[in-house]
């Protein structure tokens, strides 16, 4: 089991240089590359094993500017999670999908650009709408649009009274 | 003339209430989360059916359209064009906290607030979710109503349709089901 | 002239009797044969990954139940897994035999419900009747354990929020001998039925090779590689290593065998519940406090990490960041039915007909809160 974790990381090391990484819990590795390493990267680890993409998914750092892609690969028969960051400038989100690669994630890439507004070059269905319908706001999961104010604008809240007959405690 | 108005009744409807007032047809649609209570209230243990309501595939033959949960602004576009289907008397029974204020999703910019802006409500069941029980206690106290001639939400609706349209609009923008082939 | 009738565009909306959830195809038909297809979902999503932002850590355990509707004790596992590996705490032995229990009720309850579905689309309402009747009993015994019926807010970071009550493992035992008297009749009803062998043998095939490229996990994909890809047995959590249990597996995935092996997997749970009946631990503590003391003012060390349990379809995750703070940074939920939701629909529907999409849904396992979030 370990013999495998310490395999995969030799590996990563040789061939892209890759020597920082995280292991939050057992069997599971996070490690950072960069935008142009990254096809390269995804395409080698599909190779030793890593056959399913279990989540793509984006964070939002609005202090360092940057949203961080994450990508997280299983191997099934070590049962080693890696999870493969990497980050896109925040006011001018562009990526390359990765759909020759690893076809699952053509909704995922739909559902980041929905909500993130990162924009995947190679995937045409990209810029349709999936799970908002006619929304015209800001791109909803960025960190400085204000939920609770939207829904108070756009459909009201229930008005109750405040002023109630006897003050409780007396009087 | 306010939303919550009351409307006058005619002498023939109270005998059609008192017929209608013990089979309803309800609406097959589970909106939200409360419809995982909706299998056990329609089956065996609990048993529906013995007030005389049964499921019914389409709007246009049904009586009752039940809300169960939280409406997020898409379905709403939805329960819209089929609640406009269903034919004269209709009623609509809405389950949960969601529908009352918002529920535990008050916050949320995809969930609306306050069903009563934009459906006419004749019936709130409270719970988060409400049990078989509570479900069948409501049913039973809206047919009561029924034969009492008390509920009017259809009535109401037609009265007062443009204001209920303007909320709509502003909440859902238009009432079309556009097709996810983006032609 | 009579090409232009012969596609029509039809809507399997989700005002229908046989759709499962509130969840949407749209296709184009040719007779009753798909031609093309495109999932709507969307429908019932409530922006959670939004909302889990804007939350205390512990407050978010009354929120999270209601991702998955139908089998809400997974969503909260995940949860204090990732929480706990966080903050680098270690659970009771007590709590792991519970939540073990919990998570293997709610296996066999959605089970119950799945198999009871497949009655819209086929016809055979006995089968709901059945199934649902059966699985209300479960909702009893967690009425009993948690206080609630549906979501149970139990299993809590640091481990479950109280111990069980009294002769509760008895009645456990009671419930499950009584279930298994009932199989054989379920069997007879549902998978020696011929109507079922009609719609659904060699019917809304999963070939063997797009399974890793979909992402597909759970019944679809070992009913179409043969291999017990499950994480119950790759990556055990909460005891899974000491107990015994065997995965069924087969390697030609029509509807007709995943029926099967839904089957096989309610069986397998009562094996593994009438074990841990045996072995849970009489005494113990059942929580132990993250922090110090005061639940609504933990704050959880920086760091980001992914933990995923086996659910009915599949592998559900979810992916936490912390960034020391009292509230979450992001988290992002992985739902099982994803891939089989979403691309199985554009890919392997066309070539079945109009009344395979709802059972496409049933037997591989799409519950739509879960990818709406």
């Amino acid at each position: 089991m370990t013999n495998s974790m310490s395999n995969l990381k030799g590996l990563l090391n040789k061939h892209y240089q890759i020597s920082e990484f995280e292991e939050p819990i057992a069997m599971e590795l996070i490690f950072d590359v960069r935008n142009d390493q990254l096809l390269d990267v995804l395409a080698f680890m599909k190779s030793i094993g890593f056959g399913q993409l279990s989540l793509l998914t984006c964070i939002d750092w609005i202090e360092k500017n940057e949203f961080q892609l994450v990508y997280i690969l299983m191997n099934w028969d070590s049962g080693i999670h890696a999870l493969v960051r990497t980050a896109v400038d925040r006011d001018n989100p562009k990526f390359r999908t990765i759909e020759h690669i690893y076809p699952g994630v053509k909704y995922y890439e739909r559902d980041v650009h929905e909500f993130f507004g990162v924009e995947f070059d190679g995937n045409e269905d990209s810029f349709k709408h999936l799970f908002l319908e006619l929304w015209e706001a800001d791109r909803p999961m960025k960190k400085d649009f204000d939920p609770e104010a939207y829904s108070e604008k756009k459909y009201g809240m229930r008005k109750y009274r405040t002023e109630f007959p006897r003050k409780i405690g007396g009087e | 003339m306010a939303i919550g108005d009351k409307v006058e009744i005619k002498a023939w409807e109270k005998l059609g209430d008192f017929f209608r007032g013990r089979s309803i047809w309800m609406m097959w649609y589970c909106t939200g989360c409360g419809a995982i209570e909706m299998p056990p209230t329609m089956t065996s243990r609990f048993d529906m059916e013995r007030l005389g309501m049964g499921p019914m595939a389409t709007p246009r033959q049904a009586d009752i359209l039940l809300i169960t949960g939280y409406l997020s602004v898409k379905t709403l576009r939805r329960v819209i064009y089929s609640y406009e289907q269903m034919q004269d008397p209709k009623y609509i029974v809405a389950f949960g906290s969601c529908t009352i204020n918002g529920g535990i999703y008050f916050d949320s910019y995809a969930t609306i607030n306050k069903l009563d802006d934009y459906l006419p409500i004749d019936m709130y069941i409270a719970g988060c979710m409400p049990r078989p029980e509570a479900i069948m206690n409501a049913f039973n106290e809206l047919q009561v109503k029924i034969r009492n001639n008390e509920v009017d939400g259809w009535k109401r609706y037609k009265k007062n349709y443009d204001q209920y349209k303007a909320n709509q609009m502003k909440a859902v923008g238009e009432v079309f089901v556009h097709d996810e082939f983006h032609e | 002239m009579t090409d232009k009738l012969k596609e029509v565009k039809l809507f399997l909306g989700p005002q229908h009797p046989g759709m499962h959830g509130n969840y949407s195809v749209h296709m184009y038909v040719d007779g009753d044969l798909i031609k093309k297809a495109r999932p709507m979902p969307g429908m019932l999503h409530r922006g959670f990954e939004k909302l889990m932002e804007r939350k205390l850590w512990m407050s978010n355990t009354a929120l999270i139940p209601r991702i998955c509707v139908i089998e809400p004790d997974i969503n909260e596992m995940v949860f204090a897994m990732g929480v706990e590996a966080l903050a680098g705490i270690e659970v009771p032995e007590k709590a792991h035999w519970i939540r073990m229990m919990i998570l293997e009720m709610a296996r066999v309850a959605t089970h119950l419900f799945a198999l009871g579905g497949i009655g819209g689309p086929t016809g055979i309402y006995t089968s709901m009747y059945w199934a649902v009747a059966e699985r209300d009993l479960i909702l009893d015994l967690f009425e009993k354990l948690t206080g609630a019926r549906v979501y149970h807010i139990f299993i809590m970071p640091g481990g479950v929020r109280k111990d069980l009550p009294e002769n509760f493992l008895d009645d456990l035992s009671t419930y499950l001998e009584s279930l298994e008297k009932k199989l054989p009749d379920f069997e007879e009803l549902l998978l020696k039925h011929p109507v079922i062998h009609a719609r659904t043998k060699d019917n809304i095939m999963l070939p063997k090779e797009v399974v890793h490229d979909l992402g597909v996990t759970g019944i679809g994909m070992r009913s179409a590689t043969g291999v017990a890809y499950d994480l119950r047995k790759v990556k055990p959590y909460a005891r899974y290593d000491q107990v015994e249990f065997d995965v069924p597996t087969a390697t030609y995935s029509d509807a007709l065998t995943r029926i099967h092996i839904k089957f096989a997997e309610i069986k397998q749970s009562i094996r593994i519940l009438k074990q841990v009946i045996e072995k849970m631990p009489a005494e113990g503590p059942v929580r132990v406090p993250i922090g110090t003391g005061n639940a609504l003012k933990i704050k959880v060390p920086a760091g980001m990490i992914y933990t995923a349990v086996e659910s009915t379809r599949g592998e559900y995750g979810y992916f936490i960041v912390s960034d020391g703070s009292d509230k979450p940074y992001r988290i992002a939920v992985r739902g099982a039915s994803y891939p089989q939701g979403l691309l199985g629909i554009e890919k392997y529907l066309p070539g079945t007909r109009i009344d395979d999409a709802p059972l496409w849904m049933d037997t591989m396992g799409v519950c739509s809160p879960e990818i709406d979030r």
